[in-house]
């Protein structure tokens, strides 16, 4: 669904993406480990656009889309969430789901018609809310939420596209144990046939959500493979899970 | 995003008014006043729906409105086109300019956009003054009004006119609030929010803002034609950026991105202009002081301001007036 082969990105002298070559089939679920510094949001931006590659391509259902605009890649089917919140913050909650729901069914560009009224998008809307437990926030304005809904709702605007793949950058980040466990069962409840390519520092969730693990460490893949692998791994240990394992 | 609230029904109502009681109870002076009111009302909503709305802070409306203006002579005077038709064809070619214009620039943000826009109109400006088809700086006349006459309305009557224009306004504003409420205007409000976001959710945002530019061109449009009629004559006075930059304090002075707000703004610049204007040939230096205490009031103009201060203890008092008795009973034990 989702590949890359040799993707490589340097900002001056500092080499932040070395030959990274990922498969991903449908409805996988992977996470991306790897301390800071190490070109996972860099990764992200080169899979979404937002960074042209100095190398390699990125495939997309079969089709590559390295020289593709950021819009194009999401029109074809892939989204991502931000590590920090990048929402609509004057708008409501349903607004923002239902400015994201529009973009694919046509609707945002439409001169005659409001996108939030049509059936379609209102049904995605409700969809997308019960999936990232957002329903009893939906009339609230993003200031008037929680930080922790927030990061709900940036996964959800994320999901309301209809993607074939998606990016979530630290879902988790910023948020306590408690909404941790929250967005375990969040992604879990998600369907299924969607592919998922997660950067999460919060092991317990990594490990309970992924089917394999990609670890990068200097812009480098220093490993892929599954969960019980990884746990196993010394190099990883040594670059990454030794405080973690410890603790 | 757009919605209406009581208070701004209630001061649309209150505009509306005294505009229907200003036109038929004024004298010729007051007329003309009101009719410059409402052509300015058209040129700054047509700025707000871009600057309020989109974020595009624009310095070319009031070039727009004179292409609109010299269109129109050039369709009706110079091809003698038949007024209707010369102002639905000046119309459209503003639209097209406009969304030209607007594509042009969306790719650039703040200052940059501001100073493009600016570019654009001083072209325009250039050019009309230097062009000899439309008469360099001595401008052109010879221009009509149009003929509504099959429903016994003499536009070259002022009262006439003045009630004219204010049936052309109330059409563009709620074309304005159509554009706003739908699709397109609501990703307007998601690229002025966040362009980033809205890109990597696969919209195209310098279509959505080129789209509205060009929407709000037709607004633009529509005042250049009324103002080329009102006059009946045209110069390249209309397409000086000092035209952009008052249509600006006006938006600003009202309440940016509110419609209502810029229509108040509006009335009361023109007012105070007239007023001011009476006393002291420094009107703008009232005008300059008066502006410079709403921005720094930290309120969003005037109609900004009023809004923060009553607007929602009045539809708080609206909504308890429509519950029935029973559901207050409920709130009042609750």
């Amino acid at each position: 669904m989702l590949e890359t082969r040799s993707l490589t990105k340097s900002f001056g002298a500092v080499h932040v993406t070395r030959s990274v070559s990922l498969k991903l089939e449908r409805g996988e679920r992977r996470v991306i480990l790897g301390p800071n510094g190490a070109g996972k949001t860099t990764l992200f931006n080169l899979l979404v656009g937002e960074l042209t590659p100095d190398g390699g391509s990125v495939h997309l259902a079969g089709e590559d889309v390295t020289a593709l605009s950021v819009p194009r890649r999401a029109r074809r089917g892939l989204s991502r969430s931000y590590q920090k919140n990048t929402l609509f913050d004057g708008l409501t909650v349903e607004e923002n789901l239902a400015l994201a729901a529009a973009v694919p069914t046509g609707h945002a560009t439409r001169l005659w018609s409001d996108s939030l009224r049509q059936p379609e998008i209102r049904d995605t809307v409700a969809e997308v809310a019960e999936q990232v437990n957002l329903m009893p926030h939906l009339h609230a304005k993003v200031s008037e939420i929680s930080y922790g809904v927030r990061r709900q709702l940036e996964v959800g605007v994320a999901l309301a596209t209809r993607p074939l793949v998606l990016l979530m950058d630290e879902p988790t980040s910023g948020v306590g144990p408690e909404m941790s466990k929250g967005f375990h069962d969040l992604l879990n409840n998600l369907p299924r046939d969607l592919t998922l390519l997660i950067i999460e520092h919060d092991m317990d969730l990594a490990f309970a959500v992924a089917d394999t693990i990609t670890v990068l460490n200097y812009g480098e893949v220093v490993f892929d493979g599954l969960p019980e692998e990884a746990r196993g791994s010394k190099l990883l240990k040594d670059i990454y899970l030794g405080s973690w394992e410890d603790a | 995003m757009f919605r209406h609230t009581p208070l701004r029904y209630a001061v649309l109502a209150i505009l509306a008014i005294a505009a229907l009681m200003q036109a038929f109870t004024a004298g010729y002076f007051g007329l003309e006043i009101l009719i410059e009111i409402l052509i300015l009302c058209l040129l700054v909503l047509a700025l707000d729906l871009v600057a309020g709305f989109g974020g595009m802070v624009s310095l070319c409306h009031g070039a727009l409105m004179g292409v609109g203006a010299y269109a129109f002579v050039a369709l009706n005077v110079l091809a003698d086109l038949d007024p209707w038709l010369a102002a639905l064809g000046a119309v459209a070619i503003t639209a097209a300019a406009a969304w030209i214009i607007g594509a042009i620039c969306a790719r650039s943000h703040g200052i940059y956009f501001i100073m493009a826009t600016l570019a654009f109109g001083q072209m325009a400006y250039s050019y009309v003054f230097e062009s000899p088809l439309f008469g360099g700086d001595d401008g052109m006349g010879g221009i009509d009004r149009f003929d509504l006459s099959a429903i016994g309305l003499d536009l070259n009557d002022s009262r006439s006119f003045a009630l004219f224009c204010l049936a052309v306004l109330a059409a563009a504003y709620l074309f304005a609030t159509a554009i706003l409420r739908s699709g397109l205007g609501r990703s307007l409000a998601g690229v002025m929010h966040n362009e980033k976001r809205m890109k990597a959710l696969g919209l195209n945002t310098w279509r959505i803002k080129a789209d509205v530019f060009g929407l709000s061109g037709i607004i633009a449009g529509v005042a250049g034609v009324l103002a080329a009629q009102h006059i009946m004559f045209i110069s390249p006075g209309l397409m000086n950026w000092t035209v952009s930059g008052e249509a600006l304090v006006v938006v600003i002075l009202g309440g940016l991105g509110t419609l209502v707000g810029p229509l108040v703004g509006a009335a009361a610049f023109v007012v105070m202009k007239h007023e001011l204007g009476e006393v002291t040939t420094y009107w703008h230096l009232v005008v300059g002081v008066i502006l410079i205490a709403v921005v720094m009031s930290r309120a969003n103009g005037i109609f900004g301001w009023v809004e923060a201060r009553w607007g929602d203890r009045i539809e708080r008092r609206l909504t308890d007036a429509t519950r029935s008795p029973a559901q207050k009973e409920v709130s009042t034990d609750a």
